[in-house]
């Protein structure tokens, strides 16, 4: 197998070409809207001109294309007591998504660990397995990047089969996976060698210093005080600024929550669907007496910090967390994790008082 | 700013409110700011990047916000008009509340941008501005800051949407609502939005599916925006907010100018003035009923 | 809607097309008003359905939406005239929400002309035949509203 090889730009729209031609779905990082609200966004794309590699970070994550924002599990039909069923293929067309940001790459294989928990999900395995993710390194975009502190990188290849990082006139590729030699095999004319290795570790080096520097690495201690800290002071008003919109679980890409809803398509059938669902509105967890555990926001969002620091852990020993960012990005309230995270570090390695601006009474 | 500093302070020293609700410097850019203790007070900013309309804190649907005591917020012109929509419609008792006006020379539109106002960074709403210096407050800071640049972009788009055939505004809003994930962040964020149980939310009848297909959310944003017709203070937080970054606040505007052309009403800051919706002349226009 | 359904109007096009025609309506005057059209045997084309409601004030215009959801070409709603409310003011305020919710819907793109709105009173029996048949003549020239009914079918 051939670890390394070179793409120039030409030949990496070439690629998309081909891809197209031969009938494979192509997501891409892709420019859509219309003045003044472009923006760019994960689409799948129908012509090589939608590509926007080197564009800014696509406002969402690639989860869609795994667990789509609504998807049908099952239709029924109803005659008299009769309910006939009809099952949902888990066969997927094969989907190629190219230029996924290290964040965006990372981010399934690490939900995939509570979709293969106690039952293998099928129609979300399905997506995966029709899915070959090229990812792109990333030069690092603000200050709210901080996939180095969540053990991933501007550089890290984790989740790609293949992985291009930018070099003079085109990309030095790493190939990863089988997944990836199958594809480099297929368009074999599209690559070359690469002589690019040194320019790919400059690059990677520079973007991982622009990183670094935002949020030191999140340690094991973080852990342990949200582990023995469910009742501390910080959670009494940590969320005043939030809204509770759930902006910040849309934009996630490991957020994976779902709500399972029947719905009607006239009298006599209808479909079963998965929606995405987020903890951060008071509806997620409010009973039918009315009763609410979590009564209001500052429960709510310590719910979402726990579990992406202390209990996806503790069950499959990874945060549930790529380090994008998105979430601080998105929210209208200036709620910020990477502030957070600094916060509980400093909780955790010291014996002083919370002292997170604006969030204490 | 020292002003203001002084002011929220004061008022929290003289226990006149327990919290005071403004702006501080964030991780990125500026960010709502909740000072309950005088010393804090020097935190709080105010510049052209205080975007955010606090009087959603006002809502009591935020009942976190609720065990606190009583608030004081900043208000921007535009944000006392939703204080005034949150006064009229009862949600809010005016001797409950403490609104420190800011006299306002315009906002851009994001607020982890930098302060400058260009025709490109000034938020769409500043364009036909009336109301820089707010008057339904208690007490108002600053000197009146020269009048922001004027970004026509969304009435031009608007205009051009009009323009088109039904079928071609139908394409462009179907390809914005295809993005639609339904997480309801639009109505969450919005401090007119203060039901306690939405529409969308009802499922015995089910008026509006929860599923994102482009039906169900033509249904919850047709619903949302004329649940807000005359009622809109066009602080387009919704689409501030908005995780698919579809562009809400065209359906704001536009509902506005509707009601604009209709009933002569603009949404105001007189919380005793009676909304469009609710009231009703003899003579409203009828040409388009047989 | 069933595809049984689809299919029949499908193929119903192909013949000169019969669209589905929802109205919603007031107890008081437009109801009574198409009874009378009834009883009196004007000739109607029997392309719309009626939802008898108290009032108009009683229609939100989400209704309209619903119908188009559920396989309406075309609504019409229709109530007191000005001034004959059976609950003095219901059509008042049903007429400012109406002119604003279709203001709206042709912004999101919906033809207008699906729309009909009227002011039907008791005694006329033969305005309310017109309006059917206005109605369902020009829904007949707009053809099946495929476009909203179509637009769960893409998101696989």
């Amino acid at each position: 197998m051939r670890t390394t090889t070179y793409l120039s730009q030409t030949n990496l729209r070439g690629l998309a070409e081909d891809l197209l031609t031969a009938g494979t779905r192509v997501v891409a990082p892709a420019k859509i809207g219309r003045a003044p609200y472009q923006q760019v966004d994960y689409q799948r794309i129908a012509k090589v001109e939608e590509l926007a590699m080197d564009g800014a970070l696509p406002s969402r994550p690639l989860k869609q294309f795994f667990m789509p924002p609504t998807e049908i599990l099952l239709r029924w039909k109803q005659k008299k007591s009769d309910v006939e069923i009809e099952e949902i293929s888990t066969q997927f067309p094969a989907t190629v998504i190219l230029g996924a940001r290290p964040c965006d790459a990372a981010a399934p294989g690490i939900v995939d660990c509570v979709m293969n928990w106690d039952y293998r999900d099928e129609l979300y395995f399905g997506r995966r397995d029709a899915t070959t993710i090229i990812g792109l390194a990333c030069g690092g975009f603000d200050k709210s990047c901080f996939c180095t502190a969540v053990g991933l990188g501007p550089d890290a290849t984790a989740g790609s089969d293949l992985f291009l990082t930018p070099v003079d006139g085109g990309y030095h590729v790493d190939v990863l996976t089988e997944k990836g030699e199958s594809l480099v095999q297929a368009h074999a004319a599209r690559f070359s060698d690469s002589t690019g290795m040194d320019a790919a570790k400059r690059f990677h080096a520079d973007a991982r210093k622009k990183v670094e520097s935002n949020l030191n690495p999140v340690p094991p201690a973080v852990r342990q005080w949200l582990e023995s800290n469910f009742e501390h002071t910080l959670w009494e008003s940590i969320a005043l600024r939030c809204h509770g919109c759930g902006a910040c679980a849309s934009v996630c890409p490991t957020c994976h929550c779902f709500d399972i809803v029947d719905e009607a398509r006239g009298v006599d059938r209808g479909e079963r669907r998965r929606n995405w669902d987020t903890c951060q509105t008071s509806r997620f967890t409010v009973h039918g007496s009315g009763h609410n555990p979590r009564a209001n926001q500052n429960t709510r969002f310590r719910q979402r910090v726990t579990h992406k620091f202390a209990i996806y852990p503790k069950k499959f020993e990874k945060i549930l967390c790529s380090g994008c960012g998105r979430c601080a990005r998105a929210c209208p309230g200036g709620m910020d994790l990477p502030e957070l995270l600094a916060e509980i570090e400093r909780l955790a390695t010291s014996a002083e008082a919370p002292q997170l601006r604006g969030e204490r009474s | 700013m020292k002003a203001l500093q002084e002011l929220a302070a004061k008022l929290l020293t003289e226990k006149t409110v327990q919290i005071v609700i403004g702006y501080e410097e964030g991780p990125r850019g500026v960010r709502p700011a909740f000072i309950t203790r005088a010393e804090d007070a020097d935190r709080l900013v105010f510049d052209s990047r205080c975007v955010q309309n606090l009087a959603s804190y006002l809502s009591p649907r935020r009942n976190h916000l609720v065990p606190l005591g009583k608030k004081a917020i900043v208000v921007k012109g535009c944000d006392s008009r939703a204080v005034a929509g949150l006064i009229r419609e009862t949600q809010v008792r005016r001797e409950d509340v403490v609104l420190i006006g800011v006299r306002c020379g315009g906002v851009v539109r994001d607020p982890a941008a930098d302060t400058t106002l260009t025709p490109d960074t000034v938020a769409a709403r500043c364009a036909e501005c009336d109301i820089r210096e707010p008057k339904l407050v208690d007490h108002l800071i600053g000197d009146l800051p020269p009048a922001p640049p004027v970004n026509r972009k969304r009435d031009e788009l608007i205009a051009a949407l009009d323009a088109m055939s039904a079928e071609e505004r139908w394409a462009f809003w179907q390809a914005e609502l295809a993005r639609c994930v339904r997480c309801h962040a639009c109505r969450e964020v919005c401090p007119m939005c203060f039901c306690e149980r939405c529409i969308a939310d009802k499922s015995q009848p089910q008026w509006i599916e929860s599923s994102a297909h482009r039906q169900g959310n033509l249904s919850w944003q047709f619903s949302r925006v004329l649940h807000q017709a005359g009622r809109c203070a066009d602080c387009s937080e919704c689409e501030r907010v908005c995780p698919a970054k579809i562009p809400l606040s065209l359906l704001m505007r536009k509902t506005s100018l509707i009601v604009r052309e209709l009933f002569n009403y603009r949404v105001t800051d007189d919380p005793s003035v009676p909304a469009p919706i609710g009231a009703y002349r003899l003579d409203d226009k009828q040409e388009f009923i047989l | 809607m069933s595809s049984t359904t689809t299919s029949t109007i499908t193929a119903k096009a192909a013949q000169g097309f019969e669209p589905r025609i929802m109205a919603f309506v007031c107890n008081w005057c437009t109801y009574t008003g198409a009874d009378l059209a009834g009883t009196s045997r004007l000739h109607m084309a029997h392309n719309v359905r009626i939802v008898r409601l108290p009032c108009t004030g009683r229609i939100d215009p989400l209704f309209i939406i619903k119908a188009f959801e559920r396989g309406a070409d075309g609504v019409i709603v229709s109530g007191c005239h000005p001034a004959d409310c059976h609950y003095s003011v219901g059509n008042y305020h049903a007429r400012r929400r109406f002119a604003i919710g279709r203001g709206l819907l042709k912004f999101f793109g919906i033809d207008e002309r699906r729309l009909t709105f009227s002011w039907v009173s008791a005694s006329e029996g033969k305005k309310w035949a017109d309006v059917v048949n206005e109605t369902t003549a020009r829904i007949q020239g707009l053809g099946a509203f495929d476009a909203f009914r179509n637009l769960t079918e893409d998101w696989k």
